[in-house]
């Protein structure tokens, strides 16, 4: 019975959790040196949706290396990342009978590894999630796979939906970033 | 790229893994603490593994309760046959390694045969609910004779970057500050012999 109380709390907790918020160290979403740095998963094959995404700052060393992403229906951003090196660090997701999961990326052949040189608008691909076999008892294994869609304007018009986003100064940036990727 | 349950099956798979690497895992080369201990066929391997830049103390983390001294230690896979590592080395795959302290000097009890470094491995988080590791590029021959005590092999040099991706890997040598070490470890009653590490052609 206590399990069961703390699924139900989990599951609410996870439920307010999804959407767009994400966590982690924040900063001024005007802020003239962020990036915003955004992807996509296709989950199809995986035991569960993603509800939570972390990105890990590699470099410049810091206290507060993990980033969260916005998450919605594959679609992870987040808008307020410093300077710096990142990649993909961890998704989360839970499902009725699968039970909660974290999908581990890892630190070195990580296919999303970015640096940061000039803050903007970068894209670190749309991907498919694969599973890969292993033994009974072994870890579990995936592998993601790149995709041509959803595009990077698809993605960056789903963004601009955030209220957030929208009354930033994203919006005119996303834009420009649009105008350009349509010439 | 690895996935997992959470908590308790979680928790019965890492107890599963323990005692598989528990039962399977052969020993490491034994560091050497004299020469007269060393059988007629040995000899002590003398080398070092450096990494630059060298780790920095965030970009390894252990955490609970972590089996045996792995913190800043480069662990070279190795072979009496050369092949390749194509995938995840599997537990077998330990037996013989050397356990390189990064930026130390290492002596290791081998037999007096010549042997190939296949690979290196490190650990970057350990323990509790995290496991990832850096792998190294190896394919090199250790050049061993019988009848030589000790061998100086060289210095394997890894360059990288944040991402752990080796941009340049060469061997140097080093013999002279390796020799001080050696004379005053063992002292001076067997020459230590420069052998360099190889790359397999």
């Amino acid at each position: 019975m206590k399990h069961r109380m703390w699924l139900v709390l989990g599951l609410i907790t996870l439920g307010l959790l999804a959407g767009c918020a994400s966590s982690g160290p924040t900063r001024n979403i005007n802020d003239p040196t962020n990036s915003l740095v955004f992807g996509y998963i296709d989950m199809d094959d995986a035991p569960t949706k993603v509800s939570s995404a972390w990105m890990v700052q590699v470099a410049p060393p810091s206290d507060t290396p993990y980033w969260g992403l916005g998450v919605s229906k594959g679609l992870f951003y987040n808008s307020y990342l410093p300077l710096g090196s990142y990649q993909l660090s961890k998704f989360g997701g839970s499902g009725f009978f699968a039970g909660q999961h974290e999908y581990m990326f890892p630190r070195q052949g990580n296919k999303t590894a970015l640096r940061i040189t000039r803050p903007g608008i970068y894209f670190l691909g749309a991907y498919k999630y694969k599973k890969v076999k292993t033994g009974l008892f072994s870890q579990g294994k995936f592998a993601i796979e790149k995709m041509s869609k959803p595009t990077e304007a698809e993605l960056l018009k789903r963004i601009l939906e955030d209220d957030d986003i929208k009354g930033s100064a994203w919006a005119a940036k996303i834009r420009a970033r649009l105008a350009q990727l349509k010439s | 790229m690895s996935s997992r349950l959470t908590r308790a099956r979680r928790a019965a798979a890492g107890l599963l893994l323990l005692g598989a690497l528990g039962a399977c895992v052969g020993p490491a080369r034994e560091p050497a603490d004299s020469l007269s201990g060393l059988e007629r066929d040995e000899t002590v391997v003398v080398g070092r593994v450096e990494l630059v830049p060298p780790l920095r103390k965030d970009e390894q983390k252990f955490k609970g309760i972590v089996i045996g001294d792995l913190k800043n230690k480069m662990i070279l896979i190795t072979d009496d046959q050369y092949r390749q590592l194509t995938e995840e080395p599997d537990m077998s795959d330990f037996a013989g390694r050397i356990e390189a302290k990064l930026g130390q000097t290492f002596f290791v009890r081998s037999h007096s045969k010549p042997f190939f470094i296949l690979g290196g491995m490190l650990y970057l988080d350990l323990g509790g609910e995290e496991m990832n590791r850096a792998y190294f590029p190896g394919g090199l021959k250790v050049s061993l004779k019988p009848g030589e005590k000790a061998v100086y092999v060289g210095t394997i040099r890894y360059h990288r970057n944040e991402f752990f991706e080796i941009t340049k890997a060469s061997i140097v040598d080093d013999y002279d500050r390796a020799n001080a070490e050696f004379k005053k470890k063992f002292g001076t009653r067997y020459p230590l012999h420069k052998a360099l590490l190889t790359p397999v052609k």
